[in-house]
């Protein structure tokens, strides 16, 4: 035996049938509408961007390419291999082994520092934790987000990759912008 | 002291009625609750509460003010609680004043991630600080120790390595320094704190203050696993915790085990695993090049088949020793390849000490006479025999100081060297160097009433009054008697030992008994396995009896037997009598070595050398002293071109045309098992991580059937009479050991050769400490340090085996023996022609 729906029948709302004056309005009517779109715009300039040649510039929150500092005047480290990027990492990519400042090689300001720092960038999410759990705010977010390669390895940036100035590639937006 | 008996009472904790043993503290009355009550000082394993860091404080009915839980013991119908607001305030104000002088560097300390301090702060702290004063600073990073660094900032006085060092090691070496505000934890005169259990306070401490300095700034807890398992360097068998990362082993921790270990390490335990990953690790197949002689690596192919080839060659000529790391299945595998693919029946593992009678053997392990380590704390009475616990078994050290210190037991020390328990004992007896069956006859004509006892004194060397006494301590002081006694004692002694045990009735009683001390990692496994000479699997009859080791040794030098397979074991420079060794294993036609490390032994005359795995590799199972069987696993995997050694054994099998049908670990376990008619049934699953002795089990009743009533303990040789020269006593440190001198944390401490000397006989020699003196034995000499000991007796000295060098192995012959001492490098060494072995030098040689 079917099943009755009863009450739980929901009525199907159908376009109107075409023909007359309101099937005229919608076949004319509408596309007159939609081509004033169309022609009010044809006298802006484009807005594609010419990339690479072109770049569109970014907020200055924008989370990009990882970046480690060093102290201006002394030139040490801020880095102190705490490891506790690696422990908010939500992605697992970054490594550090932490080693002894011996007064002889000091490279960082307390006692240890990162003798390894690696960040996969191939599987980092640019989350931006790292930068947050940081205490000494050795690594922040920078605007840089051109990282392709041609090899998942080269995407393991060290410390010395981190550490350098990077390329200014990325234009950063003014506030007014 | 039996055990006391528990008794449980009802008290309340946060309206919760909760029952929980008479007499524990409230901390550990509220876990019966499940409630948690913060602590930093206590610690139940050092004993009494000190009530120190007041972290613990609890609002308990009827007492005005509040209480610290860790020292208040639950009484019936008390009522606590622990979340009202006085409490609350008052945890919150405890954490403040802790952190007033606390740096919070936790991105930099060590102990980051996994310090209760860190815990605490965040569970029961205010979250904010009032102070904002300066904080206290000291100079930062300290060495305490080579081992140990100190971080005096972050200390909060908690006493808990004071405490450690005071009531548990006994060492007295920590203290607190100052007073007040100023007070700071060190040595009082601020030498290094080197002691054998030094490495605990690392792990007892709940902040980052005292730190390991092998493992600082290795790991964060985040980047760490863990993997238990056992430490195998010593028979203590301590259960461990390695800490791993990406593949190697950064740390041991201790893995509280009551029966075993009690939650202590030694620091050979703790700190030797650096051997692992020594650079020097042999971690690929090594076979003589035959062109130029040198050890050359190889692939596994070709190794095999050299030693195949040399070990068909040896035949029914060939000589297996296992010591060391080696498993129970190892051992089990080694001797059936050796019994049935090579028909040799000459199979040790021993060390190198006289072979016991295999009745003996079974009347010795019997499941009715063997006591428990928790035994050696709560019995009445414990004579310690012929062995030194902080040498032989570092661990055991520590629990018969508790038994004394906190239950009453009654110590009694028996020994020819002066041990480290000594202070602790109520008693202790010194005999001279080999005589120790006279020893042990004359405590048996002690304790039965019967026999000369003068005489046997006399030929003991040892003081009559004395064996009295303590005869009166075992039979009068309590039922309770737990003798340890150490396999170095020989095979003599043991009929004796055994009617003193019958004689004292510790046959079947619980809590008394009999422990052996075995030489060797694993030496009681491997026994129970069947690796020696006169004793099969589950030591039952060998179809034919083999020669004991250093009859093997004597064969190999003349010929008799030509090839020699060592698994993990290093006769040369373990086993006495270091020269006869040498020309074995010289005179060998082909030695194969399973090994780790490579000697001088195995570089000048090894015909292949296996890579073996360390202890953080295997799988297996070996087994404690009282019969606990226990589980080594797998922690890291294995390096090079290592395989598993079962798995080796098992090819080279093959290729000798025995299929020993062993594809995997646990298969090689379930043979073992299957011969063993006393380990029937177990299972991986049921040793489990904490052990199952094996005497508990059913099976036990399965163990073989000893020979009823007295033994005829036979006639004793006298120990060596002096005359002018000394007597020779021989011990081996607990740090002369291969792995502590590739361990870059530990090689500080490796041993080396020193001569201990009575205070009479130093100065009858002329020679003060330090003083370097040349011991003579026949035509052999070993150069030592002296070290001028107040209790050694006059007569003797005691020279260190099995260090690197100068090993006192070199001196030991057959007998004991006598040796002359003489000041070295103050005038040329006397020709020594006429000093035989016990002969006597004339005063002239002696007093010059």
């Amino acid at each position: 035996m079917a099943w009755n729906p009863g009450e739980d029948v929901v009525a199907v709302q159908r376009a109107p049938k075409p023909g007359g004056a309101g099937g005229a309005y919608r076949a004319f009517g509408e596309t007159l509408r939609g081509l004033k779109t169309t022609f009010g715009r044809m006298l802006e300039r484009p807005v594609v961007y010419q990339y690479p040649e072109e770049k569109v510039p970014v907020y200055p929150r924008f989370r990009g390419r990882h970046k480690l500092h060093k102290f201006a005047d002394t030139g040490l480290e801020k880095c102190v291999g705490c490891s506790l990027c690696a422990a908010a990492c939500p992605a697992d990519c970054i490594r550090v082994v932490a080693a002894e400042n011996t007064p002889e090689h000091r490279v960082s300001a307390g006692e240890r520092y990162a003798a390894v720092y690696e960040i996969n960038l191939s599987r980092c999410i640019f989350c931006g934790y790292c930068e947050v759990a940081c205490p000494f705010d050795a690594i922040t977010m920078g605007h840089d987000y051109e990282m392709s390669d041609y090899n998942r390895t080269d995407l393991i940036f060290t410390k010395e990759m981190l550490l350098a100035e990077p390329l200014e590639r990325t234009p950063l937006r003014t506030e007014d912008e | 002291m039996p055990r006391p008996e528990r008794r449980f009472v009802t008290f309340s904790i946060d309206g919760r009625e909760v029952s929980a043993p008479e007499g524990v503290m409230l901390v550990d009355g509220a876990k019966y609750g499940d409630v948690e009550i913060p602590v930093f000082c206590y610690e139940p394993k050092l004993g009494a509460p000190v009530g120190a860091c007041r972290m613990c404080l609890v609002e308990v009915e009827g007492i005005p003010k509040l209480q610290t839980a860790c020292s208040t013991p639950v009484k019936d119908g008390m009522v606590v609680h622990t979340q009202t607001d006085r409490v609350r305030e008052a945890q919150n104000s405890v954490i403040e004043f802790l952190l007033v002088n606390h740096p919070l560097d936790c991105p930099v300390c060590d102990k980051g991630g996994e310090c209760p301090l860190q815990d605490i702060t965040f569970g029961w702290g205010r979250g904010i600080s009032r102070m904002v004063e300066p904080k206290r600073h000291f100079k930062k990073p300290l060495e305490l120790s080579p081992l140990i660094a100190i971080d005096r900032e972050r200390c909060i006085l908690c006493y808990r390595c004071v405490r450690f060092s005071q009531e548990v090691s006994e060492d007295y070496q920590l203290v607190l320094n100052e007073r007040g505000a100023s007070t700071y934890v060190g040595t009082f005169d601020g030498h290094p704190y080197v002691a054998p259990f030094s490495g605990n306070i690392i792990e007892l401490c709940p902040v980052g203050a005292l730190t390991s300095r092998a493992y600082r700034f290795r790991a964060r807890p985040w980047d760490i696993e863990g993997a238990g398992s056992v430490c195998t360097h010593c028979p203590a068998q301590c259960n461990v915790e390695f800490t791993v990362r990406d593949e190697r082993v950064l740390r041991v921790l201790a893995r509280d085990n009551e029966g075993v270990d009690d939650g202590w390490l030694c620091d050979k335990g703790r700190f030797a695993y650096q051997a692992i990953h020594s650079e020097e690790r042999i971690t690929e197949p090594l076979v003589r090049d035959s062109e130029s002689g040198e050890l050359v690596p190889a692939t596994w192919e070709y190794a095999l088949d050299v030693a195949a080839a040399a070990l068909q060659a040896g035949g029914s000529k060939t000589a297996a020793l296992a010591g060391g790391t080696t498993t129970n299945e190892e051992g089990f595998l080694l001797q059936r390849v050796v019994r049935e693919a090579l028909k040799s029946p000459h199979v040790d593992s021993r060390a190198g000490l006289p072979q016991v009678d295999l009745g003996l053997q079974q009347a010795l392990a019997a499941p009715g006479l063997q006591a428990t380590i928790p035994d050696l704390e709560f019995a009445h009475t414990v004579l310690v025999l012929g062995t030194d616990p902080i040498d032989d078994v570092a661990s055991l050290d520590l629990r018969i100081r508790k038994g004394v210190r906190r239950n009453g037991v009654k110590l009694a020390v028996a020994t020819s060297r002066p041990s480290a328990l000594d202070p602790n004992a109520k008693l202790w007896l010194r005999y001279a160097p080999g005589g120790e069956h006279a020893f042990v006859a004359a405590l048996e004509a002690a304790v039965t009433g019967s026999g000369d006892l003068s005489a046997l004194c006399d030929a003991a060397d040892a003081d009559p009054k004395a064996l009295e006494a303590l005869a009166a301590l075992l039979k009068d002081g309590g039922e309770d008697v737990v003798i340890l006694w150490s396999q170095r004692l020989g095979a003599a002694p043991l009929p004796a030992l055994l009617n003193v045990a019958a004689a004292l009735r510790l046959e079947g009683r619980d809590g008394a008994g009999l422990i052996e001390v075995p030489v060797g990692g694993n030496g009681r496994g491997l026994r129970e396995a069947g690796v020696q000479s006169n004793g099969g699997p589950g030591l039952s009859a060998p179809k034919a009896p083999g020669k004991p080791a250093r009859e093997i040794a004597a064969a190999l030098a003349s010929g008799d037997l030509s090839t020699l397979w060592l698994l993990h074991a290093d006769p040369v420079r373990d086993y006495a009598d270091r020269r006869l060794w040498e020309r074995a294993a010289a005179n060998a036609d082909a030695l194969v070595a399973h090994a780790t490390l490579l000697n001088d032994t195995l570089r000048e005359h090894a015909t292949v050398v296996f890579p073996a795995e360390s202890y953080a590799e295997k799988e297996g199972t070996i087994v404690n002293l009282d019969g606990r069987v226990q589980r080594l696993r797998v922690a890291i995997g294995r390096p090079g071109a290592v395989r598993a050694e079962w798995q080796v054994i098992a090819d080279l099998s093959k290729r000798l045309g025995l299929d020993l049908g062993v594809l995997t670990g646990p298969m090689a376990t379930r043979q073992l098992v299957e011969a063993v008619p006393f380990y029937a049934g177990l299972t991986l699953k049921e040793i489990g991580g904490r052990g199952v002795r094996w005497q508990e089990r059913e099976a036990a009743s399965a163990a073989p059937a000893a020979p009823a009533g007295p033994v005829e303990s036979g006639e004793p040789l006298p120990a060596p009479r002096p005359n002018g020269a000394l007597r020779l006593g021989t011990y081996r440190p607990i740090w002369a050991a291969p792995e502590v001198e590739v361990s870059p944390a530990l090689k500080f401490l490796a041993a080396k050769q020193q001569a201990e000397l009575s205070p009479v006989d130093a100065e009858r020699l002329g020679v003060d400490n330090g003083a370097k003196v040349s011991v003579t034995a026949g035509d052999a000499t070993v150069l030592a340090k002296v070290f001028v000991r107040g209790n050694v007796p006059a007569g003797t000295v005691f020279l260190a085996e099995a260090t690197a060098e100068q090993s006192a192995t070199e001196l030991l012959g057959e007998a004991p023996q006598l040796v002359s001492v003489e000041p070295y490098g103050q005038r040329p060494p006397v020709p020594l022609e006429g000093l035989a072995r016990g002969a006597r030098p004339s005063d002239d040689e002696v007093n010059s």
